[in-house]
C-alpha cells in the first residue's frame, strides 16, 4: 500500500516538473517586446525626422544657403522634443566644412551623444549638396 | 553509501522539480535575452533603413526640381544627370560600404527627351515644365536589403483660356484671361507671371501692368487692353511657379460672342 502510494506521488512529482518546464516555455514564447527608452534609442529617428521636414519644402538648403543661423535654429528647436540638445555642423558634398558657424542651443553637457548624418540637396537653379552632421543629447 | 542512496531513493521526486525549476530559468532566460536582441536589433535598422529611404528620396526630388529649375531657364539638359550623378556620389562618400545605391533611366518617350519635357509651343494654352525619372534605390543592411522601385515626377502645368472685348474705340482690345497653375496637378501658387500679345506685324509686345486678380486656389484672373487690327489675339503667358520652374502657354482669344 505505502509503495503504491509512493508511486503515485513520483508520477505526480514528474508532472509538476514537466508543468513548469512547459510554463516557462509558454511564457518565454509570448513575450511582449520590451519598449525602447525612447529618449536614447530614438534620438537618432527624431534628428532625421526633423532633418527630413525641413527638406521637403527646400528650406533646410535655403537656410543654409542664405547662412541664416538664427532661423536654423528656430526651426529645430520648433521640430526637436523640448530637452534635446543639438548641434550642427554643414559641410559640402567633398566633407569640407562650410563657413556657416555650427548652429547649436547651447547646453550640450549629455555623455549620451547621437550622430545623424544627412545629405540636403537644393532646389535652387543652381544645384548644391550639403552633408549634415546633427549630434543630438538628452539635455541633463 | 547505503544512506546517500537511501537519501536519493526517498528525495527523487524534490530532484526533479528543483532540475525543472533550473531548466525552466536557463530557457526563460535565454528566450528573453534573445527575443530582447532581435528586436533591439530589428528597430534600429529598420528605423534607419525607412528614413535613409525617404531621405533619398527627397534628395532626388529637390535636385530634379533644382534641374528642371535651371533648364526651364535655358540651361542645358545635361544639369539633370549632373544633379542626379551629384547626389548619388554624396551618398557613396558618406557610405563608402556602399550600404546605399542609387541607379536611374532618363525617359525618351511621350513627349521627354533625356527626362526633359519643355511643352510651351502649342496654341492651346496648355503649356507643360516636367521630369520624369524612373529610379531603383538599394539599401544594403547587414540583415537584409531593400529594393525601392520608384520615380521622380515634377511637373508644373500651366492651363490658360481667354477672349477679348471691342470696347468703344475699335481698335482697342480688352482680354480677359483665366490662368491655372498646377503642380504634378494638383493647384499652385505662381511666382511671378508675365503677359506678351503679337502684334500686327507678327512681334512679340510685353504686356505692361495687366490687372492680375488672385483667387488663391493657382487661379489668376489677367486683364489687359491692346491695340490690334487683326480678328485674333495671340497670348503668350510666362509663369515661374514658387518652385522656380518656368512655364509658359500660348493661346489665341476670339472675341467674346
Amino acid at each position: 500500500m505505502k509503495e503504491w502510494n509512493s508511486g503515485q506521488i513520483r508520477i505526480i512529482e514528474a508532472f509538476l516538473a514537466i508543468f513548469i518546464i512547459f510554463s516557462a516555455v509558454a511564457i518565454s514564447a509570448n513575450l511582449p517586446a520590451k519598449s525602447q527608452n525612447p529618449a536614447n534609442n530614438n534620438l537618432a529617428s527624431i534628428g532625421m525626422q526633423a532633418l527630413l521636414q525641413l527638406d521637403s519644402d527646400g528650406s533646410l538648403s535655403a537656410y543654409i544657403a542664405a547662412g541664416n543661423r538664427s532661423g536654423l535654429r528656430e526651426a529645430l528647436n520648433l521640430l526637436l522634443p523640448a530637452g534635446v540638445a543639438f548641434n550642427l555642423t554643414v559641410y559640402d558634398a567633398q566633407m569640407r566644412r562650410i563657413v556657416m558657424e555650427t548652429v547649436s542651443n547651447g547646453d550640450f553637457s549629455s555623455q549620451e551623444v547621437t550622430l545623424v548624418k544627412y545629405v540636403c540637396t537644393s532646389r535652387s537653379p543652381e544645384f548644391r549638396c550639403y552633408v549634415i552632421y546633427l549630434y543630438l543629447a538628452v539635455a541633463k | 553509501m547505503k544512506t546517500a542512496k537511501k537519501f536519493c531513493a526517498a528525495r527523487s521526486g524534490q530532484l526533479l522539480i528543483v532540475a525543472a525549476f533550473a531548466i525552466a530559468v536557463l530557457i526563460a532566460s535565454t528566450s528573453i535575452y534573445v527575443c530582447e536582441l532581435i528586436t533591439q536589433r530589428q528597430n534600429v535598422e529598420d528605423g534607419f533603413s525607412v528614413e535613409l529611404v525617404l531621405a533619398v528620396k527627397t534628395g532626388l526630388r529637390n535636385a530634379a526640381v533644382s534641374a528642371l529649375a535651371n533648364i526651364a531657364h535655358g540651361g542645358q539638359k545635361t544639369v539633370l544627370t549632373e544633379n542626379l550623378d551629384a547626389l548619388a556620389d554624396t551618398y557613396m562618400r558618406l557610405y563608402p560600404q556602399q550600404i546605399c545605391q542609387i541607379r536611374y533611366t532618363l525617359l525618351n518617350d511621350d513627349g521627354y527627351e533625356d527626362g526633359i519635357k519643355l511643352s510651351w509651343n502649342d496654341y492651346g494654352g496648355l503649356g507643360v515644365s516636367s521630369t520624369y525619372i524612373p529610379y531603383i534605390l538599394k539599401v544594403l543592411a547587414p540583415t537584409f536589403n531593400l529594393t525601392v522601385n520608384d520615380a521622380i515626377n515634377i511637373t508644373t502645368t500651366l492651363k490658360v483660356h481667354g477672349f477679348y472685348t471691342i470696347g468703344e474705340n475699335e481698335t482697342l482690345r480688352t482680354v480677359n484671361l483665366t490662368c491655372t497653375v498646377f503642380n504634378e496637378k494638383k493647384p499652385a501658387q505662381a511666382k511671378y507671371i508675365a503677359i506678351h500679345y503679337e502684334d500686327d506685324s507678327g512681334v512679340w509686345i510685353p504686356v505692361n501692368n495687366p490687372s492680375i486678380t488672385d483667387w488663391g486656389n493657382g487661379t489668376y484672373s489677367l486683364r489687359f487692353t491692346v491695340a490690334v487690327a487683326s480678328d485674333f489675339v495671340h497670348v503668350s503667358v510666362h509663369v515661374i511657379d514658387a518652385r522656380n520652374i518656368f512655364v509658359a502657354a500660348n493661346v489665341t482669344c476670339s472675341q467674346a460672342g
